[in-house]
């Protein structure tokens, strides 16, 4: 058996295994550097040569079992965490997803004006005699036909050209149409700008159809500005992704680019009233949801653990009931649950007799969330507790029942300060895991109710990951950045109140 | 007689209202998915018709690909959870039995790190991918195989520690008997350590198989396509869509979907149980 793991044959196999992996990577990395994603083909690259390396050298013994999962873990785990720092720090949202070539190039497209008489023409797409893209052009007003390209433009005898009902021309002399199907699997085609007279353009405006435009603005790259040809007027890099008008900074040309605007998005959020009354109204809900949520599911399970905490009949059915809560995929419970408390149909205003439009009052959706979050985490601590309970030594009750203690202060006295020190880093898991409960929120109220005319974004249940989660990819405007901003601050959050747990039930110590 | 109902009459009252409030829902559930009205209504308790429409509609209609969402969350659920397990498992193995330098400074960033939540870092994994695709469409935005790798490597930190977990409950002294006899960690760990671990592993692979199923968020960003989405994404339409919500199929739908699941987290309580106090708390 060992031969297996030591002979040729397992040097055979690790040799494929690493070949196949190599080759994979080295073409994922080769067209990875081919469309400039020269980040991600780095790591590639690295992830080559660290697989290579352990496996074939005798170097580190732990690596070889570490190196698969190290690999994952950066890629998956590290990079989005660094990417979100690094996001925070960054304008990045809608209208200035792009790179600043890539925003200039648009703005330039952007940039033009038609005529003053707005004039279209009807117009045939084909290829000149030299095979260039070009279009006939039947100006029916004045009575004029030419063909144009790119660069020249030439006017046809109407006795040379094949002219329908409708006055347009239809053929000439030294011109191929293009049908409709190739023109719609050609995408560059509809960007041609071709020439007409006086500065301006025909660009095709749809099928047969035509408009004349002139360019109104120009890069300057020496200066990075953008100028208006006609008026003089000057865009000036405003240094937050954007060219802005000389004198009035507030009109701005989109799409700007992605900059780092460094602490901008952080110093939004503590001095701007818009950014920071809302993060403050859910930060508060989010830590009264998670405690209370804590709160009633420990006390609820604890209680059940308790009155089945001795033999009684029919306690395994009640425990199997008990914990299908638990066992149902916690997507599906959550949605049916949004159903039950639908205000005309849902199942809750049918027992009640009454019409509560649960998710559109605060009060109400806050309860449901409760309830519901109630429902779901009950049977976890009811299951652990019931664990919990049988590891009290049986000794100090006992003890404590002979000193005539009664039930009452054995359970205050004894039961409960042992459970709260074995379970309490649960407990402060619990809440951790509860402050980002994303699923219950989002799937159960969407974070509503939200006044979404006024442009909140901050509803009613919205907790801090479900608000974050509506910043950026939300309906409307979304903001990268600062959505990082705040996950940043979350995880600080989060990750301190979970070392503070950890420290406290010393399990940190433990390690070594 | 009276000592018995004044210790346990409040015992039974407690626990069966409690089972009725676990019950309610899933009764609902049950019952809306016989009827043919749609609607999560209830008129009475007792089932009033015996329809089997709502569940011939999701075998037969051609608009609803229930199989291949159930298909596609097998697929992705089994892929993840397995190449977690065998991944994490050398990992998880490396850190319990292994010296080495950094090996303290490994565990904290791994618990550091497993407190960012992942729907946070979405943001930077969706713009990630994004660029993957724009040089491999098949494992970038969009593909099966993306969503894959986003599970495997977003659960990573997660999945060692839980597994170290269940690695440190495994006694160590076979590992060190075979040390002793001249074994090295790469025998040690696929002679010794795997044959006594795989029912562990075993159970780490269907939590995390359940996990996966469970997904919802990523999986409904990822998956544009009507055939490729996951269950859970593709019944959250039926309700939340822009459409008429049709409680009918999604309650057939739901129940067909979650029984896999319940059977899977009923017969294995008691470990699931003891992982969910192994992961975080020690000793």
């Amino acid at each position: 058996m060992s031969s297996i793991f030591r002979g040729t044959f397992a040097t055979a196999i690790k040799i494929a295994i690493l070949a196949i992996t190599t080759a994979t990577l080295s073409l994922l990395a080769q067209s990875a550097f081919a469309s400039g994603e020269s980040a991600i083909g780095a790591f590639l690259i690295f992830a080559i040569v660290a697989l290579n390396f352990t496996y074939f050298t005798k170097f580190s013994i732990p690596l070889k079992f570490f190196v698969p999962g190290i690999l994952f873990f950066i890629a998956f785990v590290i990079a989005p965490i660094i990417f979100t720092v690094v996001m925070s720090v960054f304008n990045y949202q809608t209208g200035n997803y792009i790179s600043k070539p890539a925003s200039i190039e648009q703005v330039l497209i952007l940039g033009v004006e038609p005529d003053a008489n707005q004039t279209t023409f009807d117009l045939v797409s084909g290829k000149d005699a030299k095979g260039d893209f070009a279009i006939l052009v039947s100006d029916i007003a004045n009575k004029r036909f030419f063909i144009s390209t790119q660069d020249a433009i030439t006017d046809v005898n109407t006795a040379e050209l094949t002219i329908n009902e409708y006055g347009v021309a239809t053929t000439a002399p030294g011109f191929t149409t293009i049908s409709d199907n190739e023109l719609a699997t050609d995408d560059a085609y509809s960007k041609i700008r071709y020439k007409y007279q006086d500065g301006y353009y025909v660009k095709i405006e749809g099928q047969g159809v035509g408009a004349v435009f002139r360019q109104k603005i120009a890069y300057d790259a020496k200066t990075d500005t953008i100028k208006n040809i006609i008026t003089g007027e000057r865009y000036i890099n405003n240094g937050k992704g954007n060219y802005a008008l000389e004198g009035s900074p507030e009109k701005v040309l989109t799409p700007g680019w992605r900059t780092p605007i460094w602490f901008e998005n952080y110093t939004k959020l503590v001095t701007d009233k818009r950014f920071r009354t809302p993060l403050i109204k859910v930060f508060i809900w989010t830590v009264v949801f998670s405690a209370l949520t804590v709160l009633s599911t420990f006390s609820f399970g604890l209680l059940l653990a308790l009155a089945l905490n001795r033999k009684l009949r029919g306690r395994r059915i009640y425990r199997s009931i008990l914990i299908l809560p638990y066992a149902m995929p916690s997507i599906m419970s959550i949605l049916i649950w949004g159903g039950m408390f639908d205000s005309e149909f849902g199942a809750i205003n049918n027992i009640l007799h009454t019409h509560i439009a649960w998710f559109s009052s605060a009060t109400f959706a806050r309860a449901a969330v409760l309830l519901v979050n109630l429902w779901l985490g009950f049977p976890y601590f009811y299951l652990i507790c019931s664990g919990s309970l049988q590891a009290i030594p049986s000794e100090l009750l006992e003890a404590a029942a002979i000193d005539g203690a009664n039930p009452r202060q054995i359970f205050r006295g004894i039961t409960l300060p042992l459970l709260l020190q074995i379970l309490s880093p649960l407990l402060i898991a619990s809440f951790a895991y509860n402050f980002n409960n994303f699923n219950l929120i989002y799937l159960l109220t969407g974070g509503g109710p939200r006044n979404s005319l006024d442009g909140e974004v901050a509803g009613a249940t919205d907790i801090l990951i479900s608000y974050t989660y509506q910043i950026a990819f939300g309906r409307g405007m979304n903001d990268f950045g600062l959505a990082s901003a705040i996950s940043v601050i979350i995880f600080l959050l989060v990750a301190s109140i979970s070392f503070y747990g950890l420290r406290k039930s010393k399990v940190m110590e433990t390690f070594g | 007689m009276s000592k018995w109902l004044r210790e346990n009459l409040w015992r039974h009252a407690f626990a069966t209202s409690m089972c009725i409030f676990s019950l309610f829902p899933l009764y609902l559930v049950v019952l809306s998915s016989f009827k043919s009205s749609g609607s999560l209504q209830l008129d009475s308790f007792v089932p009033k018709e015996l329809s089997w429409d709502n569940y011939k509609m999701l075998f037969s209609s051609p608009k609803i690909p229930f199989l291949s969402w159930v298909k596609n969350s097998l697929i992705i659920s089994s892929v993840v959870a397995i190449s977690s397990v065998v991944v994490g498992a050398a990992s998880a193995f490396a850190f319990s039995r292994l010296k080495f330098k950094g090996k303290k400074f490994g565990i904290q960033l791994l618990l550091l790190v497993q407190m960012f939540p992942a729907v946070l870092a979405l943001s930077a994994v969706y713009v990630i991918m994004e660029r993957v695709y724009s040089f491999a469409p098949s494992i970038g935005l969009g593909s099966q195989a993306g969503l894959i790798l986003v599970y495997l490597g977003g659960s990573m930190g997660v999945n060692i520690w839980l597994l170290k977990g269940f690695v440190d409950s495994i006694p160590a002294e076979l590992d060190e008997a075979a040390k002793i006899d001249g074994a090295s960690p790469v025998q040690t760990y696929w002679l010794i350590f795997i044959p006594l671990a795989t029912p562990v592993l075993a159970v780490v692979c269907l939590l995390s198989f359940i996990g996966t199923f469970n997904e919802f968020i990523v999986a409904r960003l990822f998956l544009v396509e009507m055939q490729g989405r996951t269950v859970a994404v593709g019944l959250q339409q039926f309700i939340g869509g822009q459409y008429a919500s049709n409680w009918g199929a999604f309650a057939a739908g739901s129940i067909l979907a979650s029984i896999p699941i319940v059977i899977i987290f009923l017969s294995l309580q008691k470990y699931i149980v003891n992982g969910l106090t192994a992961g975080s708390v020690k000793g």
